[in-house]
């Protein structure tokens, strides 16, 4: 005798119908298709910045967009803003500098620097590294990590894959996705909600 | 609910517990074993995605695993949180601690590199002088080498080098691409051999604990597996000193619950064995648990480019495959500033090349990725760590798992003998990319931190003296014979081998010896 089914307080069964329609019939779409990112992290200074370095290194080439069309300024944004306060720093205080840079070399904010300018600022400081490895000496770092940051955000956004789609190639970097095996298990209580790595031991 | 006794308690379920549960399953012993994590259904618990649809745009959620350099958004989540179960370390001596608690561990994620240690490893001392060697040779372990080699199908080449023990392998007599060759040859010139790598083929794809040893031991109707219980403590008769019960916990809903057990088999992984021993006060009149913590140095190596293979002319006699460097530094000569040695792991790219490897940008970026397009070459080190008593896990009593159960505490580092031969691996590896006609286009002499390369070995130690060793050498408690320790804590030393076909091969070893044992009534 099978247990009986959950009910609504009426005569339907709640999950009537269901198993009927498995899978449901519908082509989930990722939201960056159609709606923009809000940006509310970096200041306004900084984004324009942001903006120009990004149309700098990773320009559009052969139908592909460039860092502002693929939306990588805005999505970086949000992910640097959700990001461990090092990180944080390391792109706010790197962004500054690059534009008082161009107020220094050019008289003008590096938003409105031209291409030959902006390479006099951003070459200088340009590395081959190796995976993990980045320079160390912190604005050599920014400006090598935001360069990988911006290619990355570039190459894996949803208009790159749509270019690469019309041109025939191959959608990049696609990979086989775990989802959550099962729920993870984090303390409530306050003082171990966030344990503190890297903790020294008492005595 | 009458209480049962279990013959063999097997803790963890990767490549050392499913090898246990085999061998002793197949000789009608019962065994229960216990994991710490859920079974996993990969075409359940997986879909192929691209990185674009992912909620960070495969940049991975912001502060997710810091310590698991391995981890992508793709993959984050079948690794261990480090939020859930906790270490810690000095802020200045940073430890990669990679975990996975799935059913089948770590051996459903592995590169399957498959090296036997030699006698260079397992008596390292009487060659060098430095650290202990291990109670056994390799001729004690050739035979289950060779047996655990037929099981996983490892590829391999006949080589006649005594630092890199030929084994029971499916023939690998393929030839070399062209680059590969010309590094072969620029290695001769040099006298650095240059051989086939050895791999296990498995069945499948896959060579893990889960389709080649523990499908044969449920076969066998006597073994029993529970997922999703982690095991908080042992404890032992108090008439007997034997051990006798596991207490442990639902990982889900957090009911605490015990089993009794005649003979108690620690397979739960290198650090977790060790942390499970000693929250529970056993087997350590030597002091030594804990010490002795070795791993190898990754990270160091070097990218390299191709030129004949550029501007749309690689092709796969040219390009492609891999080769391995094994040990040969301090074999019949001696290094001016290190000891051991290590090995470098060779591979031929014929695809994308990676953008951080060039100090250029937009366009010219993109007309270099497009020239360099399958040109790719890279050379990188697997280095032994030496043995030192200093480096060692303890309990931190002040800090807790997501279970209530104390963490470990990981001290240990790196120190001159490790970064010196860091920069003669990228010093020689450039120079035979040089000697081969390659373009270099980056290096790097710095190792990634301790425990990167997921090959923590050591802790539990084995040895002929009770008073310096905590395992004898079956992989026995000294202090408690029936307590059987069978993944990597065993080893005496790391050698520059991945350790994984060793330690399955001890484990087979210390099952068939354990099985003998308690067919005598001797535990």
């Amino acid at each position: 005798m099978p247990a009986p089914a959950a009910t609504a307080p009426g005569p339907v069964p709640w999950m009537r119908g269901l198993m009927e329609v498995k899978p449901l019939p519908m082509t989930p779409l990722v939201p960056d298709t159609i709606a923009q990112t809000n940006a509310t992290f970096f200041s306004t200074q900084q984004m324009a910045t942001l903006r120009r370095l990004g149309e700098i290194l990773q320009p559009a080439y052969k139908g592909y967009p460039n860092a502002t069309e693929a939306g990588a300024p805005e999505f970086l944004d949000f992910l640097i803003g959700a990001s461990p306060e090092d990180r944080k720093h390391l792109y706010q205080s790197g962004l500054d500098r690059l534009d008082s840079e161009a107020q220094q070399h050019f008289q003008k904010p590096f938003a409105e620097v031209d291409a030959a300018q902006a390479d006099q600022l951003i070459r200088p400081w340009l590395r081959a590294w190796m995976n993990e490895h980045p320079p160390t000496e912190p604005y050599e770092l920014f400006i090598n990590m935001a360069h990988n940051d911006i290619r990355a955000a570039t190459v894996n956004s949803e208009p790159w894959s749509e270019a690469a789609r019309k041109a025939g190639q191959p959608t990049p970097n696609v990979d086989l996705y775990w989802y959550p095996i099962d729920p993870d298990l984090h303390r409530e209580a306050a003082s171990l909600a966030h344990p503190s790595m890297n903790q020294t031991l008492k005595n | 609910m009458a209480e049962e006794i279990v013959d063999v308690l097997i803790i963890g379920s990767g490549h050392s517990g499913g090898m246990a549960a085999k061998v002793l399953t197949e000789k009608g012993i019962s065994c229960l074993m216990l994991n710490a994590g859920p079974v996993t259904d990969p075409r359940k618990d997986t879909e192929v995605k691209p990185a674009y649809a992912l909620p960070y745009r495969g940049f991975m959620q912001p502060g997710q695993l810091p310590h698991v350099f391995q981890a992508s958004e793709f993959n984050a989540n079948t690794w261990v949180d480090e939020k859930e179960v906790p270490y810690t370390t000095d802020p200045n001596q940073p430890y990669n601690w990679v975990r996975v608690r799935l059913f089948g561990g770590r051996s459903l994620f592995w590169s399957r590199q498959s090296f036997r240690l030699s006698d260079y490893e397992f008596k390292a001392k009487s060659h060098d002088g430095y650290g202990d060697d291990w109670p056994i040779s390799l001729a004690d372990v050739a035979p289950y080498y060779s047996r655990v080699e037929q099981i996983f199908r490892v590829s391999g080449h006949i080589d006649n080098l005594p630092q890199y023990p030929d084994g029971n392998f499916v023939p690998d007599n393929s030839p070399w691409t062209g680059c590969m060759q010309r590094f072969v040859d620029a290695g001769k010139r040099k006298g650095v051999p240059v051989c086939k790598a050895r791999s296990s083929q498995g069945v499948d794809g896959l060579a893990s604990s889960v389709n080649l040893l523990l499908p044969d031991a449920f076969a066998t109707g006597k073994l029993r597996a529970i997922p999703n219980v982690v095991v908080r403590q042992l404890s032992v008769d108090k008439n007997t000193g034997l051990v006798n019960e596991a207490h442990f916990v639902d990982r889900i809903s957090r009911r605490e619950m015990s089993v009794k057990a005649r003979v108690v088999v620690l397979a739960a992984g290198t650090l977790e064995s060790t942390r499970l021993l000693l929250n529970s006060h056993l087997a350590n009149s030597s002091g030594v648990m804990g010490h002795y913590l070795i791993d190898q140095i990754y990270g160091a190596g070097i990218q390299c480019s191709v030129p004949e293979a550029r501007d749309g002319k690689s092709n796969s006699q040219l390009m492609g495959g891999s080769a391995l460097i094994p040990r040969f530094r301090n074999i019949d000569s001696k290094a001016p500033n290190f000891l051991r040695g290590y090995a470098l792991n060779v591979f031929s790219g014929t695809g994308g090349m990676d953008p951080r490897n060039f100090a250029a940008y937009g366009v010219e970026l993109q007309k270099k990725l497009e020239s360099y397009h399958g040109s790719g070459f890279s050379a990188g080190i697997m280095g032994e760590v030496l043995a030192r008593y200093e480096n060692h896990v303890r309990i931190n009593k002040d800090v807790v798992d997501a279970w209530d159960i104390p963490v470990l505490h990981i001290d240990t580092k790196y120190t001159d003998n490790e970064f010196n031969m860091a920069r003669d691996a990228v010093d020689t590896a450039s120079e035979l990319a040089e000697a081969a006609g390659f373009e270099i286009l980056a290096k790097n002499y710095k190792p990634n931190p301790p425990g990167y390369s997921i090959h923590e070995l050591g802790t539990c130690r084995m040895g002929n003296d009770p008073k310096t060793s905590v395992l004898n050498k079956w992989s026995q408690s000294h202090d408690i014979k029936n307590l059987f320790v069978v993944d990597g804590s065993s080893f005496v030393s790391s050698g520059w081998q991945n350790p994984t076909i060793t330690l399955t091969t001890l484990s087979m070893r210390a099952s068939e010896y354990l099985a003998e044992q308690m067919r005598l009534g001797n535990v």
